[in-house]
């Protein structure tokens, strides 16, 4: 009673009978093993949970998420596929409170599990410290995750026994001594990795290696984009898309113009065929917030809409599903990682050769004074698209800094990136509330007759929201310029200036 | 928190079994129980195999909060710790009244250790002392077995006697019978006779004289851990029962 717990991890064959010649006075005593059960690790596929270092075992309609210090949760729930907010209330529920809010839970790795409960006798029989081992067993080998309790005015025995399974464990405890020993080749996914540059590396070579990382990016989200676990895969495979398309456009010169123009057009046609589902996921996402925005009255018409958004979805999606499943796209991607495998295939421009320090301090301080003029002529009376060519040059700045930024300070880009973000987030809402009322007009138009009339209760429904959406754009574009003012200040002006621009050029 | 003393001014009338196997039978039923060992003779923890602290001797030891919840151990059941002791009890009271006292450091310290118990249950030492009196004082309970003979009859009258000249309430006062052996003609007419002399002391249920309780010796564990179908384990939950719920057993 009162006392927490141990958990120990102890990689390979668990053998009891290291623990017996380990302890002086004690006897540990072994029940018979439960029969091997099929188990998945649950993770979501950026593995979040991995990351700070938990475990979430799922096994026979149970969850048990093992966390650092022998804190174990248990909940019986179905967790494969599911959103944690999804879940019934209860322990391992409230301890993942924090999961990613987007993020299904999914097999990571599967395997059997075994379970054995122990206890610890004294001279006398008696009891001393219980514990319980769960035996992973999975194609890649074998790990045992040993818990520990202690019994009230035992303490002695409770460490004795605890070190002992220190010991057994070697110093591999952590938990990525599970992954190591079952599932070694589920690699953390990385939506961002650090591409590695070198500051004199030449530019058609920075552009081939930005390109290939987020090829192989974008190929680690098709599986989840087809099995439709969530909503993120099909977000990050288009993220990863566009930055490979922001480095055929942005590094200009890098690439002969005609190959340039022939694999913007290819990239363009990579990402075309995802837009109406990504935009159907963000309204289905939003589905709650609509319906916040109007009043219940006129919940019906919505109701309606969300509906047919759901059934245009499904097939939607069938359709994208199917395009990845294909031949001739898997050759296409094939093909396209092969040319930019290395420098070989690719047809250098003018300015392929420049290193890479100098030419990234040459494009961010060319964007960054373009999106300064931009921004600093914004008045009230600016026309809206003025403010939506600001979120897109800002998006280049971003993405500029984003690609160079192993070759920069890391805490300077931080003081930049910081107010720039909320500045584009300010512009990233601004255009989705534009967006999402040009997507309302054009759904009422789709659903009319010849003459233009619709169905009342959708028209209400769709004008109460168009009506909301309006204030909400209007009210962010208010805030667009004292955002822009924040990131204007002198300390960030001196800050890209000394980072990007050396007079002596 | 309720306590329970288990007390006889006469030895070997089965107290330490009943305390046993009572706290088994509350922590069975879903209750923390600690049972306090306080009998030097007795061996209520010797029955759930726990060592007896050789330094729990010292008077002050109730006072020193730190050392008391220290001593505390786990038995093999779930919600069933014991208290083991060779104890001198100047300051029994004193440690009863606080274990009632939410504010009172003990209590205090004992909710931290997550040992907030429901029930108390004490063995009780075999004699009349300045500690029975503060057991009768603090005590929402005490259980007195009694065996059907002459020489048991007199002690319950003493009992009875001392919390009439003490002005303690009779109410807490539970008796029943003890290592009945129901082919002795005495102990049947005993039985009946007492019954009639203390109309309201006397539980309805009563333990057999039985070899299964003698043998919590060798097993050193509460009569239903290695007797669950005996006819000693069905009375003693039966007791619980009656004790606990007013439930009284039609066998």
């Amino acid at each position: 009673m009162g006392q927490t717990s141990s958990f120990f991890i102890i990689p390979g064959k668990f053998d009891p009978a290291g623990l017996s010649d380990a302890l002086r006075g004690l006897t540990p005593v072994f029940e018979a093993p439960t029969a091997a059960r099929p188990f998945d690790l649950l993770d979501c596929h950026d593995q979040s949970l991995r990351a700070q270092g938990q475990l979430l075992i799922a096994s026979g309609g149970t969850l048990r998420l093992l966390r650092g210090q022998g804190d174990v949760a248990v909940q019986r729930c179905k967790g494969k596929g599911t959103f944690v907010q999804d879940m019934p209330d209860g322990p391992v529920r409230s301890a993942l409170v924090g999961f990613p809010k987007l993020r299904a839970l999914m097999s990571i790795g599967s395997g059997k599990v075994e379970t054995a409960n122990f206890a610890v006798l004294d001279d006398l029989q008696k009891t001393q410290v219980r514990g319980s081992v769960l035996s992973l067993t999975a194609n890649d080998g074998q790990v045992a995750l040993v818990t520990v309790h202690p019994m009230r005015g035992y303490d002695r025995s409770y460490q004795s026994v605890c070190s002992t399974f220190e010991s057994m464990a070697d110093g591999n405890g952590g938990i990525e001594a599970v992954f190591h020993s079952l599932f070694s080749d589920a690699t953390p996914y990385n939506a961002k990795p650090e591409v590695k540059l070198g500051m004199q590396e030449p530019s058609i070579e920075v552009a081939a290696d930005i390109i290939r990382t987020f090829l192989v990016v974008a190929r680690q989200n098709e599986a989840g984009v087809i099995a439709d676990i969530d909503t993120e895969f099909l977000h990050d495979y288009r993220v990863s898309l566009r930055r490979v398309r922001s480095v055929l456009s942005l590094f200009k010169g890098v690439f002969s113009p005609e190959q340039t123009d022939v694999l913007k057009r290819e990239f363009s046609d990579l990402m075309a065929p995802t837009g109406r589902v990504r935009d159907l996921d963000v309204y289905l996402l939003e589905k709650d917030i609509y319906f916040n925005l109007i009043p219940a009255n006129l919940h019906q018409g919505v109701e309606a809409m969300f509906a047919q958004f759901a059934k245009e979805r499904t097939r939607a999606l069938a359709g994208l599903s199917r395009r990845f499943r294909s031949a001739a796209y898997d050759q296409k991607m094939n093909d396209l990682f092969a040319l930019f495998a290395d420098t070989k295939g690719l047809e250098p421009g003018p300015k392929a050769d420049r290193g890479a320090y100098d030419y990234a301090c040459a494009l961010i301080w060319k964007r960054y004074r373009k999106v300064c003029k931009l921004a600093r002529g914004i008045t009230p009376d600016t026309p809206d698209q003025v403010v939506h060519d600001l979120r897109i040059d800002c998006k280049k700045l971003r993405y500029l800094m984003e690609f160079f930024a192993p070759l920069f300070d890391k805490s300077d880009f931080k003081k930049l990136i910081k107010p720039l973000k909320k500045l584009q987030d300010n512009l990233g809402l601004f255009n989705d509330y534009s967006v999402q009322q040009e997507a309302l007009f054009e759904f009422v138009a789709t659903q009319s007759n010849s003459q233009g009339q619709a169905n009342a209760q959708l028209a209400m429904s769709v004008g109460g929201l168009i009506a909301v959406l309006d204030q909400r754009q209007k009210a962010e574009r208010d805030r667009v310029i004292a955002n822009f003012q924040h990131f204007d200040s002198p300390d960030i002006q001196h800050l890209f200036r000394t980072l990007f621009h050396h007079k002596e050029d | 928190m309720k306590i329970i003393a288990c007390y006889s001014n006469k030895g070997g009338v089965g107290k330490t079994a009943t305390s046993v196997n009572l706290a088994y039978a509350y922590a069975r039923a879903g209750s923390t129980v600690l049972l306090c060992d306080l009998d030097p003779q007795g061996a209520s923890g010797f029955y759930f195999r726990v060592k007896p602290s050789k330094k729990l001797t010292d008077a002050r030891f109730f006072e020193d909060v730190a050392r008391f919840t220290k001593s505390i151990r786990a038995s093999d059941f779930e919600g069933l710790d014991v208290l083991p002791a060779n104890l001198t009890f100047r300051d029994f009271d004193v440690f009863l009244s606080r274990m009632r006292n939410k504010r009172s450091r003990l209590k205090k310290a004992l909710v931290t250790a997550g040992s907030d118990y429901d029930v108390i249950i004490l063995d009780c030492p075999p004699n009349f002392s300045t500690l029975s009196e503060n057991i009768f004082k603090a005590a929402d309970q005490i259980l007195v077995p009694v065996i059907p003979t002459t020489l048991s009859e007199r002690t319950l009258e003493q009992l009875v006697s001392f919390f009439e000249k003490q002005k303690l309430p009779k109410k807490k006062i539970k008796a029943f019978f003890s290592m009945v052996q129901r082919r002795k003609t005495l102990h049947l007419e005993t039985m009946e006779k007492m019954r009639k002399a203390y109309k309201k002391r006397f539980l309805n249920s009563e333990i057999p004289f039985a070899a299964d309780i003698e043998r919590m010796g060798q097993n050193r564990a509460p009569v239903s851990i290695y007797a669950g179908r005996s006819a000693a384990s069905a009375a003693y939950q039966a007791l619980f029962d009656e004790l606990e719920n007013g439930v009284v057993s039609t066998k």
